[in-house]
């Protein structure tokens, strides 16, 4: 009797553990929506942020500093195509936010899948996402809005 | 699970622990300390560091691991921290390391000069010393166990009572993160502990505290909560400590909570506040002379009592003696100029600490990080 239900615990854990293993990281896979956070996203902080032309310029500027910033700026000049990852960029900022535009690119998981990104270099984004704020003069407590809307996603950016 | 951050195995983690170990033993030209160097976490991240050398706020520690080093690597730091309160000054220098963002080992040296906080119990004690030699109530002292020449209260050096107490610390982070989690509620947790050993055993029994060296145990849950630009962090201590073993350890462990509170003004500025349950070990006690006698014994005496009330040993300056421990608060701002330097002040709000009441002073700490 004892070895039967050992048997079955020892089926029961690997059914839990295989659909652990397999069930999504819904916030991070996401490609549209506002991020669901503790405590919410106020309703205006993509108009804190001076709507899609204050995200657009704060994008420009992010990417001012990730390419200057040679930590990481060969990440981005070898994966190609600066312009569009800035124009998805203005698209996923906008969109975390709670914004009404679409974002046309790939999960974050996807698009930084081959990259082999650590926290090291997550964190120098965030570093540089920090100096775009203030070189765009958003106040800080507004950019901390957007620094929770993209948080989640360092759980499928970060790979090594 | 892709980009999952349990993905680096613990193998790995321990290998590179063992090379990082055999680097700095074997002095391999090539594969030198400056390979597992890490400055990767965000600024003021990491916290800073509390009394007893870890990694957290100014009294409590964190869920975090100290050092600015992010699961890449190793980073350390050294601090020194002075508190000025009216009866007793603290200097605490310390050094910690930060392995991998997963364990951390800390060291402190606590220096506590006491002035003349403690000059009452020398008096008494030369007092109650004189008596010895009095042919009526000398054999009575013998008596009662105090049989030593004049110098019958240990550890006091009037004008010049230091306490001094080393901790050393060791913290693993266990589950969560503190930072990026901002979709749930799941906080970072780490389990720690400290060694604590007070040099001043006289002194220590004199206050009648039952050992001079003990260990404590925490749980620490931290966690960031960027819409609000703010962190709490709550700690259970298992400890036995009287001021935080300042004034030495009782026998019995008990779950005491802490917590700390800090507000982001800007990426490189905090305020906040921090409580810390203290325990009640000494309460109501006053202090022992030689032989484990304590003033109450001397002046319940029906021979001893009235005498050494006539001389002002009496109920009165037992009151004076009456120690009592009080919970700790203070409140502080952060300042983070780079991750090699953080500058924290604080009122320190503790209350009372053994006999002295009304301890409330300035408290500053400094962190240097490589």
């Amino acid at each position: 009797m004892k070895l039967q239900m050992k048997a079955i615990a020892i089926a029961a854990g690997m059914l839990l553990a295989s659909g652990a293993a397999v069930a999504e990281d819904k916030v991070a896979e996401r490609t549209d929506g506002k991020t669901p956070t503790y405590p919410g996203i106020p309703s205006d902080s993509l108009e804190a942020f001076g709507g899609q032309a204050g995200v657009d310029v704060w994008v420009d500027d992010l990417f001012y500093y990730i390419l200057a910033d040679n930590r990481i700026n060969q990440i981005f000049k070898s994966h190609g195509h600066v312009e569009r990852q800035m124009a998805l960029n203005k698209e996923l900022e906008s969109m975390v936010l709670g914004g009404p535009n679409h974002y046309s690119g790939a999960s974050m998981s996807a698009a930084h899948a081959e990259l082999g990104i650590t926290v090291t270099q997550f964190n120098a984004v965030v570093e540089d996402a920090y100096l775009a704020c203030d070189a765009a003069r958003t106040p800080y407590h507004v950019c901390n809005q957007l620094i929770a809307a993209l948080a989640p996603f360092e759980r499928v950016i970060v790979t090594r | 699970m892709k980009g999952s951050r349990g993905s680096k195995l613990p193998v790995k983690r321990c290998a590179a622990l063992l090379a990082a170990g055999m680097a700095l033993v074997g002095g391999s030209a090539h594969a030198g300390i400056l390979d597992f160097y890490n400055d990767g976490k965000v600024l003021a991240t990491p916290g800073v560091s509390m009394t007893d050398g870890a990694g957290g706020g100014g009294i409590t520690p964190w869920a975090t691991i100290t050092g600015y080093e992010t699961r890449d690597g190793i980073n350390g730091n050294v601090h020194y921290t002075y508190v000025n309160l009216p009866n007793y000054s603290l200097n605490s220098l310390g050094a910690s390391v930060g392995f991998y963002d997963r364990v951390e080992l800390s060291y402190a040296y606590d220096i506590l000069p006491t002035g003349s906080t403690f000059n009452t119990i020398g008096l008494a004690g030369n007092l109650v010393g004189g008596l010895l030699s009095s042919p009526t109530l000398g054999p009575i002292l013998n008596s009662l166990g105090l049989t030593n020449g004049n110098q019958l209260v240990g550890g006091v050096d009037p004008w010049n009572t230091t306490i001094k107490m080393h901790v050393v610390g060791a913290k693993i982070r266990v589950i969560g993160e503190a930072i990026y989690d901002s979709d749930n509620l799941i906080p970072q947790v780490a389990v720690g502990g400290f060694y604590k050993w007070n040099e001043n055993k006289a002194l220590l029994e004199t206050l009648q505290s039952d050992k001079s060296k003990d260990y404590e145990a925490y749980i620490s849950v931290t966690k960031i909560f960027f819409p609000l630009s703010t962190l709490l962090n709550v700690t259970g201590r298992y400890s036995a400590a009287n001021q935080t073993g300042l004034t030495g350890f009782g026998d019995d462990h008990k779950m005491r909570v802490e917590a700390s509170l800090a507000y982001l003004l800007k990426k490189d500025t905090a305020i906040g506040v921090e409580f810390q349950q203290h325990g009640h070990n000494a309460d109501g006690k006053n202090v022992t002379l030689g032989g484990g006698v304590d003033l109450t014994t001397l002046v319940n005496n029906p021979t001893l009592g009235p005498v050494l009330s006539d001389l002002g040993v009496n109920k009165g300056l037992i009151n004076t003696l009456t120690q009592k421990e009080s919970n700790w608060y203070d409140a502080f701002v952060a300042f983070f100029p780079s991750k090699n330097l953080s500058i924290t002040m604080a009122m320190a709000y503790l209350g009372n600490i053994t006999f002295t009441p009304n301890q409330t002073g300035f408290y500053i700490s400094l962190q240097a990080a490589f």
